[in-house]
């Protein structure tokens, strides 16, 4: 379950970007990959996207719709932080955006493993990185395995 | 792969190719001269070797030579070998360091230049958008928007552009290639999204000092040169011979210009696979799973799928890479958005086996690994080995029905 404190952090940044961008700033953190739930609205902001929000059993979903048309999916769990983030479409997202302090493991990680420009799977510490795809076909996650929910399959995580 | 690759480069200049002419050499149009009339060549030599360098991804990599000259030129014109033919991207790009040429840099508004992040799954390659006239064969193409990759002067990447992908390719070493060239079904790089979109991914519009995502119209982004032709120019075949399962230390064969346009060309039974208009996916069946987000993909250098019934390489060097303990002989349907389908027979074999039998091949009809993302089957240069592959170009038409498709 959500907790209703998390709820409220959304709803109070929601109100600060309202007035002014700036405010939402000092309320959320900078990125969302294991960051608080706050953190999606500042992926939203940076990605230009527009927010869509799902409850699901074990987890609550935004679903960020960026002009490029790629969608991005970010999945919260019941402590209220971002477990997983997935892409799909035409362009890739700003993965530093979306994968905040796990973006320089990861991009250290593929540059030491080189499998080609179709493909790329990275395991490195507590973070996975799967993506594929080709030019206008882009697809991929990232997801922290010990933050997934109890019964989530990782086949949801897309 | 790494391992597996390297040292080859030094072993293999023995290719169509010409590797002596070298990528830094200029050299002259060679003009029509002689007085017997030229042949109408539609079709230039591509190889599997080991590509510019020996640090990078080799295996099953497919290169051709391309020539471009300064707009309008026909004696500033530049060779350049290894520019890998890629059927899943679309538009010419060369590196920086590969160019000797000095072509004319797009404007984009206000003093700005325009500038493309081109983004692979593993990395992004940042870089002016120019004009050159492109030659390859006898097919040509005037004043056609290339990117020029990791152009020393426009060497600050926007966090817009690298926060896309985890590694810089702006080198040789690092792309693997003095360039590609994308052939595949569509005829720009991004499409109408970038027309109306200046949050793209993939335009900016730079100063010295700031870069900014832009808009751009179809003509001014990089194109598919095949598409732009004056002849031959709704679609390409790929020829290459069949290679033995344990592989070849290289492989030459057939780049065709053009589908039904000459006697070299024409269509005849193929089985015509439509894929589908937005991301030029079509679907494969496997293990009786529907993988609707599957491609074949000159690019690819390998036959990547998940089976985890297959057991997966222990060496790290090998990571992601299948090492059965015999030869596996598997099936993949391959089906249209047409509904049309056929069955394709594939072998796996063993990838640590395969690199210490023949450390020196670069064609391996039977690598094969894992892809990470649910929904795909990526048949990459594989297919191509032993079959005469078409791409024929959206908004056009050829004797087998309108693209996009693919037909082999």
């Amino acid at each position: 379950m959500l907790n209703a404190r998390s709820a409220m952090n959304v709803k109070k940044c929601l109100v600060a970007s309202g007035v002014l961008i700036a405010a939402l700033i000092p309320c959320i953190a900078a990125a969302a990959l294991g960051e608080p739930e706050a953190s999606v609205q500042t992926d939203a902001l940076q990605l230009r996207g527009s927010i869509h929000v799902t409850e699901h059993a074990s987890y609550r979903l935004h679903e960020i719709q960026l002009p490029s048309g790629t969608l991005v999916r970010e999945f919260v769990g019941a402590d209220g932080k971002v477990f997983a983030v997935a892409w799909r479409g035409p362009a890739a997202p700003n993965l530093r955006q979306m994968l905040g302090r796990y973006f320089e493991p990861f991009a250290a990680a593929a540059g030491a493993h080189r499998t080609g420009h179709s493909h790329l799977q990275i395991q490195t510490g507590d973070l996975v990185v799967q993506a594929g795809g080709h030019m206008r076909a882009m697809a991929g996650r990232a997801y922290l395995p010990a933050g997934v929910p109890n019964g989530v399959d990782l086949g949801e995580l897309h | 792969m790494r391992a597996l690759l390297i040292g080859l480069c030094t072993a293999l200049c023995l290719s169509a190719l010409g590797c002596g002419g070298g990528h830094d050499g200029t050299s002259l149009s060679t003009g029509l001269g002689g007085g017997s009339p030229p042949a109408v060549s539609n079709v230039v030599s591509v190889v599997v070797d080991a590509g510019p360098t020996s640090t990078s991804l080799d295996a099953n990599t497919l290169f051709t030579t391309v020539t471009v000259c300064t707009p309008g030129s026909t004696t500033n014109c530049q060779t350049i070998d290894h520019i890998q033919v890629d059927t899943q991207s679309f538009g010419l790009r060369i590196l920086a360091p590969a160019l000797n040429l000095a072509l004319p840099v797009q404007a984009a508004g206000g003093g700005a230049s325009l500038l493309e992040c081109t983004v692979f799954v593993d990395g992004y390659s940042w870089g002016p958008v120019a004009l050159a006239d492109i030659k390859i064969s006898g097919e040509s193409a005037s004043s056609v928007p290339v990117q020029v990759i990791g152009d020393p002067n426009f060497s600050n990447v926007p966090a817009d552009c690298s926060g896309q992908a985890p590694t810089e390719e702006d080198t040789v070493a690092a792309f693997g290639a003095n360039g590609i060239l994308g052939i595949g079904v569509f005829d720009q790089d991004c499409g109408t999204t970038c027309v109306t979109t200046a949050d793209n991914g993939f335009y900016f519009a730079c100063t010295s000092t700031l870069c900014q995502p832009t808009t751009v119209a179809l003509a001014g982004q990089v194109t598919n040169p095949v598409s732009l032709f004056a002849t031959d120019n709704n679609g390409s075949i790929i020829e290459l011979p069949n290679v033995a399962e344990q592989g070849a230390a290289t492989l030459t064969g057939s780049l065709i210009f053009g589908i039904d346009t000459q006697t070299n060309n024409a269509s005849g039974t193929e089985t015509v696979l439509t894929v589908d208009p937005q991301a030029g996916y079509l679907t494969a069946i496997f293990n009786s799973q529907s993988l609707t987000m599957s491609f074949i993909d000159s690019g690819s250098s390998g036959i990547f799928f998940t089976d985890t019934s297959i057991a997966q390489c222990t060496d790290p060097s090998f990571s992601q890479f299948y090492c059965p303990a015999s030869t596996l002989s598997l099936t993949v349907t391959l089906q249209g958005a047409n509904g049309v389908s056929g069955e394709i027979g594939f072998s796996v074999d063993n990838a640590q086996t395969l690199e210490a039998n023949n450390p020196t091949f670069t064609a391996l009809p039977t690598l094969a690994g894992t892809y990470p993302t649910p929904g795909s089957f990526d048949y990459g240069l594989p297919f191509y080995y032993g079959r005469r592959v078409a791409t024929a170009l959206e908004n056009n038409t050829t004797s087998l029905g309108a693209g996009p498709y693919i037909a082999y």
